[in-house]
């Protein structure tokens, strides 16, 4: 059996998209459970104009919710993927940005309240949840090549 | 035609999201509850991390409670650390944040607190009005005295953390909450004389909720908001009254 081969064996794929799902429900919760908490994080991430800070507050932590979801239970598996995938772009560039302009922040990935951590531990913070990303981008990229294999293999559409 | 319909899929996320969203918000609680726009006008300006500067001082004044007014802007290049004579107040200065110009009011020594309650007058003097910035940051010297002159103080701070506790008599206007627009109007329609100085605090340290809070009531003209900077932790630290739960 080739790498590629193993990459893409259904045994894999299965446990790559539920961790994805689930990371994404249990990052969506407290989000959407405290709202106004999530909307200062995005304010303080300083990239979005004021108008649409609270807007995004309130849907995103849905998008991700009704994404990971669906990818748990293994519906709209490419699309689902493709939106998660386009979220962990988002948040490299939100955090790189904010790192090469010398912004410490709480990066709110899974806890929206205020930690309290000094500049040099938000720094540490933010380089750990970068390479933690581009982790989770590596699942995003397993998921693709699967269900490509699988759709060419099979011939069908692939959810 | 399976482009399509992955746009479409995704899209359909997104629209349920939007549903969702939108439901939850306006079901949700008043603490919980967000205006789904909102302005802030610094969102996209990133705080400067400059070590804030040292207040310029002076040997001259003999008197700190009278001789300088908050409305004295000294350009930063200007300012240099150094000893503070006897009883002589800093001169104002600029600091650099992330928002309008702010300026530091004279800071009242501690000494200074009155057995009696000071005039208006007396208090508009100290603390003048100012129209054009949205706020002048003070020391927790000024805010003792201010507070011993029964001058209203607002607590930006989210409602639970509040609930904690707060500086005894301030009143809770938790500026990420949806109600923070019908507070501010309430309070004009208190018949509040806009010129009186309003004492705003949060967190301290890099909290900035007491700066939005100042910017939205000097939005409608509330144009003598002092913002205590170091906030509830430095009131606590010396021992002044606090109080906990939802009443001020």
């Amino acid at each position: 059996m080739t790498l590629g081969e193993r990459l893409a064996h259904p045994w894999l794929t299965v446990r790559v998209q539920i961790a994805l799902g689930v990371i994404f429900i249990a990052a969506a919760l407290p989000k959407i459970v405290d709202p106004p908490s999530f909307a200062h994080m995005i304010y303080n991430y300083r990239i979005l104009p004021g108008p649409l800070v609270n807007i995004t507050a309130l849907m995103l932590p849905w998008v991700e919710l009704i994404a990971g979801v669906a990818l748990v239970f293994g519906l709209w598996r490419r699309s689902s993927t493709a939106i998660i995938g386009a979220l962990l772009a988002i948040f490299i560039a939100g955090i790189s940005l904010n790192l090469l302009r010398d912004n410490p922040i709480d990066c709110g990935c899974f806890d929206v309240s205020a930690a309290g951590k000094t500049a040099a531990e938000r720094f540490h913070d933010m380089r750990m949840v970068i390479l933690r990303d581009i982790g989770m981008l590596l699942m995003v990229g397993q998921i693709f090549w699967a269900t490509r294999i699988e759709g060419l293999e099979t011939g069908k559409r692939i959810d | 035609m399976d482009f399509r319909r992955y746009l479409l899929e995704a899209g359909t996320i997104v629209a349920a999201a939007v549903v969702c969203a939108s439901v939850a918000n306006l079901t949700a609680g008043r603490e919980r509850k967000l205006a789904f726009v909102a302005d802030y006008p610094n969102a996209l300006i990133v705080p400067n991390r400059a070590p804030r500067p040292q207040p310029v001082v002076t040997s001259t004044a003999s008197d700190g409670a009278e001789t300088l007014s908050a409305g004295t802007l000294v350009p930063l290049e200007a300012q240099e650390p150094g000893v503070v004579a006897d009883a002589a107040p800093p001169l104002p200065s600029v600091t650099q944040t992330t928002a309008a110009p702010v300026i530091a009011a004279p800071r009242v020594p501690a000494a200074a607190k009155p057995a009696a309650r000071a005039t208006d007058e007396e208090i508009l003097r100290r603390f003048p009005v100012r129209d054009d910035v949205p706020y002048v940051e003070i020391s927790g010297d000024d805010a003792e005295w201010l507070y011993h002159q029964e001058i209203l103080f607002l607590d930006a701070r989210r409602t639970n953390v509040y609930d904690e506790g707060h500086i005894a008599g301030a009143r809770n206007f938790a500026v990420w909450e949806s109600d923070i627009d019908q507070k501010v109007a309430a309070l004009m329609n208190e018949g509040f004389d806009q010129r009186k100085p309003i004492v705003i605090y949060c967190s301290g340290g890099e909290c900035e909720d007491s700066h939005m809070l100042s910017q939205k009531l000097w939005g409608v003209f509330f144009n003598n908001a002092l913002v205590y900077k170091d906030g509830f932790p430095d009131w606590k630290r010396r021992g002044n009254p606090v109080r906990t739960g939802g009443r001020p």
